[in-house]
């Protein structure tokens, strides 16, 4: 058997890490507002259950008040969501233009991926009736929350209205549909559970098996959809009056922050998923509808899956 | 250039919440919406206890005005500032830049959701034909047309809450102050400072 140096087994996600790293990097050192000493500590404090954002008793008549009356700490994170939503009206554009030319860079040093089908009535059931639904509803609404989603981000060019409110609370109730399935995409999607196969509650999960790249897409769907989903249902559902402001107005600036950084990065894998999955590969989008393959498209582009399906005894 | 201004002087706010009826009888605001609220701390306390209203100080520098993503604030050039709730689509920006809480957001959308944003207009109205029905419906009352200050500081007993011209303000803040004295270690509170003048 071929031995393979760290660096071929994990190039994916070091390369992946570096990226991020260095994206990061900038961000957080120079455009970065966020008072990050304080956030570390707010979020140690909400893990054991105090989500006021006080983080030390007050020491004057004046701090007390502005606790009780405003919520404490204005100048932690506030700004930095005034900055951060400025920015996604002003730049998101220049961050899709970088996704945009990683992906062409990709495309043209890559190539594409075209199987020759020679016997197209040789199919192979490969999804299962319930990940098809499953996987279109996780389209549906992920195409839905993306425009709705932007809707909010550019209505600076809509100049707002009903239509724009609409969506905007089409957001919210696609969102909170969202989680089941998330959770569930999530599940089924999860390859390397497979080991539990046996078991019957993974009997749902996608064949095939993981690449690092693909490995690394279904770690920041699930971690970010985490991320946008707690920060989403709790922004809808902690609504709080005139007078419980003071007590969750932090905890909700972080949780928008939250959901900003969250749809971002899910925004970055998910195109990354779109183009590893039918760009750079021809995928066979009828597949994903009848839940049939070609044998000959398994053999050539997805031989792990057809590998997969033998074992279970499904071909 | 005249700036209008709200200033609540937490010697004198006796936490009677008059401001926030007065607020809500004459906007015919809805329930679970207050533009107006009063904070209390250290209740029961003798000597400590203090109470504030608060609602939109309306900044001369705004950030709910630099984060709405629909443009949908304005301020007039009196310092009032107000928002368009034909533009507003609900996102709830505002509130988390607001350092005041004066953002509110009634259940009124689809599926009884979040709907458009509603705040203190210092009694101005809104961008609708001034004094019409369609400006009341959607901002309430506009004295400040009719030659009048909000409703909540007219309203206010002990007169804890002024509302005016930054300067006049500024004025009966001095006044007050310098009345009360420094460094004294019991301050008249509530209806005796009203009483005193102080």
């Amino acid at each position: 058997m071929e031995s393979k140096t760290f660096w071929e087994c994990n190039k994916a996600y070091i390369l992946t890490a570096l990226g991020l790293g260095v994206v990061g990097f900038v961000f957080v050192g120079f455009l970065m507002i966020m008072d990050w000493g304080y956030l570390i500590q707010f979020t140690l404090h909400a893990m054991m259950g105090d989500t006021s954002g006080v983080m030390s008793a007050p020491t004057s008549e004046l701090e007390q008040m502005v606790n009780a009356a405003f919520g404490p700490a204005y100048n932690t994170v506030a700004p930095e969501i005034i900055r951060a939503s400025n920015e996604r009206q002003e730049y998101i554009w220049y961050v899709f233009f970088a996704e945009i030319m990683i992906f062409v860079f990709l495309y043209v040093k890559n190539g594409r991926i075209t199987p020759t089908i020679t016997r197209p009535d040789d199919m192979v059931q490969v999804l299962t009736p319930f990940q098809r639904t499953v996987i279109w509803l996780n389209i549906g609404m992920i195409m839905m929350l993306v425009v709705t989603g932007f809707n909010i981000t550019w209505s600076l060019r809509s100049e707002g209205g009903d239509i724009p409110r609409l969506l905007r609370e089409f957001h919210e109730l696609t969102g909170l549909a969202w989680i089941s399935i998330w959770l569930i995409f999530t599940v089924i999607a999860a390859k390397d559970l497979k080991g539990w196969r046996k078991n019957t509650t993974f009997r749902h999960i996608l064949p095939g098996s993981f690449k690092p790249s693909k490995r690394g897409i279904w770690f920041f769907y699930a971690a970010m959809g985490a991320g946008l989903c707690f920060s989403g249902a709790m922004i809808i559902t902690l609504h709080p009056s005139s007078l419980t402001h003071a007590d969750v107005i932090q905890f909700r600036r972080v949780l928008l922050y939250l959901h900003f950084g969250a749809s971002v990065l899910i925004m970055f894998f998910i195109l990354d998923f779109v183009y590893a999955s039918a760009v750079s590969v021809k995928g066979y989008l009828k597949g994903l509808w009848s839940g049939e393959y070609p044998r000959e498209y398994l053999e050539q582009v997805a031989p792990d899956v057809l590998e997969d399906l033998k074992k279970a005894g499904r071909v | 250039m005249s700036r209008m201004k709200f200033y609540c002087d937490d010697y004198r706010c006796i936490d009677c919440n008059g401001c926030v009826v007065a607020c809500k009888e004459a906007h015919e605001i809805p329930v679970g919406v207050n533009r107006r609220r009063v904070i209390t701390i250290n209740e029961g306390i003798e000597g400590k206890q203090k109470s504030l209203s608060v609602a939109c100080m309306h900044c001369s520098d705004a950030p709910c005005q630099k984060v709405c993503p629909t443009d949908c604030f304005y301020i007039r050039t009196d310092g009032i500032v107000l928002h368009d709730k034909d533009k507003c689509i609900g996102c709830g920006y505002c509130l988390y830049a607001c350092p005041f809480g004066a953002p509110q957001f009634g259940h009124e959308g689809i599926f009884g959701v979040k709907g458009v944003m509603d705040k203190c207009t210092f009694c101005a109205g809104g961008p609708d034909e001034t004094l019409s029905e369609s400006e009341f419906e959607h901002y309430g009352q506009n004295r400040i047309a009719e030659g009048k200050i909000p409703m909540c500081a007219s309203m206010c007993s002990t007169k804890a809450l002024v509302a005016g011209d930054a300067a006049e303000v500024d004025k009966i803040y001095e006044y007050r102050t310098a009345k009360r004295g420094a460094n004294t270690s019991l301050k008249p509170y509530g209806w005796e400072a009203y009483n005193n003048g102080k």
